[in-house]
């Protein structure tokens, strides 16, 4: 039986430093809800007020409808992986995984039972009786992971689990850890600062910035439709220019140079004409055409990667954009070639450039207020 | 964490309770002394008449003088032996290094007036060095007492502090900024004097002040061999012991004045260590080598001889210990086990049960204070751990001899009378081990992540449990080798135990004591041997336990 998470306008104060103010977020049961954002935006202590290590200075935090402000830790039930694993040193894998159960007032078969189940679902059955310290760093992940989910707690939280792996590591644990937590149903709070790890293994995503919630949704969503620029610039590549809002006939557009416009379907009706804009554009809406039409510009790098090309390419108007092109198209561009550059309209994004928030229409896809 | 609001929960309830501990064996022994230096028992009134007598007297002033004399001196010889020893052993392989540093560290873990009395033995009056120097040249020499005698005895003690803590640094030491340096163009002088010297500077400083502040406050080695030549804790003894009873002020003013030096030492050591710190940790540390020709046979030389001067006192005392004597005093030249058979069913064998049991009762005592105080300081910071901490570094700048008198002035008297009783020496063993143990504790838990305590109580389990069931086991290696470490210290401690000891709490120490100033040289030997073999035994249990050939001081 999953629960949701309920997180009610809750505040954090460390002596007088407000680091979290009034953040309210609401975590679905059964789903991994990531909480994503530059280093010191309060996502570690967001996560130890929901688990208790932090006190709640204002506000609430419901598990289940009820609620936890002032539950010990040791009561609420809830599985911690910590960033630096904490394992036990002084004990086996096995007793590591016991540690929680053995409170639980458990059977000894039960217990066995429980035990090699969960050894299973990690695969480290093989490990069972060996010490911490001759585990490498995935398998003593699996063992923090093995440990914090064999209580059943309720939620399971992770800090960064990931961060201490090298990156083909990092990769396959995080399949492992969204399988895992497919197959035991469990509602997960999991904290990053990698945006692609959060795209992969998020079934919702909250992105933070300075203890503010920016956006939340779903990987797809935060991608292709930003709710503001710096949810633009955060996850994934973005170029973002100065435009021109237009409208003629009933129909707008966005004038990105003397020459060069495209009609926009979805801008909201606040976007006033006349106005300038913020116009995102990731390096695969821009198309790059030889009919001479779009913006005007000068390559001054490409990199060939095999799957892709990327070029830097510096625009008439003074910005360097990069932009990336299907390996399967024609031939390589050289340096110093002028080329055209024309945007894909349904796919950038637009801004307001007073408090850089999107004009695009909440199609549905966008839960951001 | 989140704040406990309960305000008697258990960690409150033992910080206060240790508190009590704390006032009781520190904070009112320290009173008392105070009190008693400026206060005329007669009148009550306030008086500098106590102090002042100690600067009116050359006899008495002159004292502080001579303590200072020695001191330097022996600093200063100990890190000129230290310094050296330590960089060989680290540059230049050594034939038998790995038993040279387990040499070195027996004869840093065996008491100084041990050191002494076997140097008497050799270059005493009497001794065997002193009679064949004179018989050859037909000298007069008459043995080294006096300032030459404590110097010797001391540095020879003290320099294995020196290279221990040198050598750390040096193993600490990241050879990459030696290559780089001779990448620059930097020669090898050059490079001693710009890169090594300036990197372990903080650690010579530090390492010199705890030499300074040991062999200030050594009672035994100036009683032995100074003959005439008086230090202060030598002084502090002579004026206690004939004032029993009497006037004690004069005697709690030289502590005073006592505790006002150390109480600077430690000031400054304090300043100098915050001052002068790097952190290093070597990936790629010095590397030992081969080296040819003379510099080989010098460096050799140097070790083996340096180290026999420092292990000779073991050797002697284990070899006088075999020796038949006449009425206990001269030496027959046969080999006998008298000396053993004298100590072990002609007198009282209490001596020797005793410093076990009040050993182990002291270190299990250190322990459990120890491991509850650093987690207290460390995790459950507030206010009165605050005050504990602080409480708790008191016996840093409190020696020996003045611990033992503020307990005689604490104890004989209503409402606490514990004079002569088991526990008034063994709470000296724990109150003068305190601050060691605590902050070796402490090193420990600040090496345990607090992750691993969120993570069992995020499984459930209580902070008691969390406490005895992560904390406690975690910490146990550590602080079992620590406990070992002041298991050896306790045993060999005399300057307290000498004041407060009575026939039914005698320890080895004292009786050695007490047996060399009788002159009953055979069966001193024979304790002394008692001794530095249970020393020895401990060392290496330590060296199992902790699998590595290092003592932290
Ligand atoms: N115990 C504390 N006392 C005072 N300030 C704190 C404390 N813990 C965190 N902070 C502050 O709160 C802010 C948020 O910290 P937090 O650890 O939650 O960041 P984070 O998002 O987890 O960052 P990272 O990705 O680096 O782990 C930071 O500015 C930090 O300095
Ligand atoms: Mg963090």
């Amino acid at each position: 039986m999953s629960v949701s998470i309920i997180v009610d306008n809750v505040v954090k104060k460390f002596e007088d430093t407000t680091v979290i103010d009034k953040l309210s977020l609401q975590i679905k049961p059964g789903e991994l809800f990531t909480l994503l954002g530059p280093s010191g935006c309060g996502k570690t202590t967001l996560l130890r007020m929901i688990i208790g290590f932090n006190s709640i200075d204002g506000g609430s935090i419901r598990i289940a409808d009820k609620e936890v402000n002032h539950i010990p830790v040791s009561k609420r039930n809830m599985g911690m992986v910590f960033q630096n694993y904490a394992i036990f040193p002084h004990m086996s894998v096995k007793d590591n995984i016991a540690f929680g159960l053995k409170n639980r007032k458990l059977g000894k078969e039960e217990m066995e039972k429980r035990i090699n189940d969960i050894l299973r679902v990690v695969h480290i059955e093989k490990y069972k009786d060996r010490m911490p310290d001759k585990l490498s760093g995935g398998q003593q992940q699996r063992v923090a992971l093995a440990r914090a989910i064999v209580i059943h707690p309720e939620v399971l939280l992770m800090d960064e689990p990931l961060s201490n792996l090298d990156a083909k590591l990092r990769v396959e644990m995080r399949n492992a850890i969204r399988s895992i937590q497919q197959q035991v149903g469990i509602t997960t709070v999991y904290v990053t600062h990698d945006q692609e790890e959060a795209l992969a293994i998020s079934d919702r995503i909250a992105v933070m910035n300075g203890g503010v919630i920016q956006q939340i949704g779903t990987p797809k969503s935060i991608y292709e439709r930003p709710a503001n620029i710096f949810v633009s610039k955060f996850i994934g590549t973005s170029n973002v220019m100065k435009a021109t809002l237009k409208v003629e006939n009933g129909e707008k557009y966005i004038q990105l140079s003397d020459t060069y416009q495209e009609k926009m379907a979805n801008l909201k009706d606040q976007a006033k004409p006349g106005g300038t804009v913020l116009v995102s554009v990731r390096p695969q809406e821009f198309m790059i055409n030889e009919e001479k039409v779009g913006l005007k510009g000068k390559v001054i790098r490409s990199m060939f990667l095999g799957i892709n090309t990327h070029y830097f390419i510096e625009l008439e108007q003074g910005e360097e954009v990069e932009v990336i092109q299907d390996a399967d198209a024609v031939e390589l561009i050289p340096e110093g070639a002028t080329v055209y550059l024309k945007v894909k309209p349904t796919k950038i994004n637009v801004f307001s450039s007073e408090d850089e928030t999107t004009l695009i229409k909440v199609g549905g896809i966008n839960e951001s207020k | 964490m989140k704040a406990n609001k309960k305000p008697f929960n258990i960690w409150n309830t033992s910080t206060l309770l240790i508190l009590c501990i704390f006032l009781l064996f520190i904070a009112f022994p320290l009173f008392l002394v105070l009190k008693k230096s400026v206060i005329d028992p007669g009148t009550g009134q306030f008086t500098f008449e106590y102090l002042s007598k100690f600067f009116e007297r050359k006899f008495y002033w002159i004292t502080i003088l001579n303590s200072f004399k020695v001191t330097v001196a022996a600093t200063l010889l100990s890190m000129v032996i230290g310094l050296p020893l330590a960089y060989m052993m680290r540059k230049v392989k050594i034939k038998g290094s790995k038993v040279i540093e387990i040499l070195v560290i027996i004869s840093y873990i065996s008491p100084p007036f041990i050191g002494a009395y076997a140097w008497i033995q050799l270059l005493g009056r009497r001794g065997v060095v002193t009679e064949f120097v004179n018989n050859l040249f037909g000298t007069q020499f008459d043995g080294i007492y006096g300032f030459a005698g404590i110097v010797l005895v001391l540095s020879l003690q003290s320099f294995p502090l020196i290279y221990l803590y040198i050598s750390g640094a040096l193993k600490n030491l990241d050879n990459s900024l030696n290559e780089a340096a001779e990448s620059l163009g930097y020669s090898n002088i050059q490079r001693m004097f710009k890169i090594i010297i300036p990197l372990i500077i903080p650690t010579m400083l530090a390492s010199a002040l705890l030499v300074f502040m040991r062999v200030i406050a050594d009672f035994g080695t100036p009683m032995l061999i100074g003959e005439g030549y008086r230090t202060i804790p030598v002084l502090i003894y002579t004026q206690f012991m004939s004032e029993v009873g009497g006037n004690d002020g004069f005697a709690a003013a030289l502590c005073m004045i006592f505790i006002v030096v150390t109480l600077v030492l430690f000031l400054v050591q304090r300043i100098v260590a915050s001052r002068f710190s790097y952190s290093m940790s070597a990936l790629k540390p010095m590397s030992v080598e081969k080296v040819k020709g003379y510099k080989n046979i010098l460096s050799h030389a140097f070790v083996y001889f340096v180290v026999l001067l420092a292990i000779l006192p073991q050797l002697v005392v284990t070899f006088t210990s075999f020796l038949e004597t006449k009425g206990g005093q001269v030496y027959t030249g046969n080999f006998s086990f008298d000396n053993y058979k004298n100590i072990l069913f002609m007198k009282n064998t209490a001596v020797i049960w005793n410093t076990y049991k009040m050993g182990i009762i002291a270190i299990i005592i250190i322990v459990v204070l120890g491991v509850l105080i650093s987690y207290l300081t460390v995790r459950k910071k507030n206010a009165i751990t605050n005050i504990l901490d602080t409480v708790s570094m008191f016996p840093f700048i409190i020696p020996g001899s003045v611990l033992g008198i503020s307990f005689i002035f604490a104890f004989s008297d209503k409402p606490f009378v514990l004079s002569g009783t088991v526990l008034i020496m063994v709470m000296s063993f724990v109150i003068r081990r305190m601050p060691y143990t605590i902050r070796s504790s402490t090193a420990i838990i600040g090496q345990i992540s607090p992750s691993l305590e969120e993570a069992a109580i995020s499984l459930g389990a209580s902070e008691t449990k969390t406490f005895r069931k992560v904390v406690v086991p975690m910490m146990m290696p550590g602080v079992m080798a620590g406990a070992i470490m002041s298991w050896i210290t306790v045993i060999s401690e005399l300057s307290s135990s000498i004041i407060l000891y009575t026939s039914g709490t005698q320890t080895l120490t004292v009786s050695i004591y007490t047996e060399v100033i009788r002159g009953n040289y055979g069966n001193a030997s024979a304790y002394s041997a008692i001794l530095t073999v249970t020393s020895i035994i401990s060392l290496l249990l330590f060296f199992k336990l902790t699998g590595k050939r290092e003592v932290s001081v």
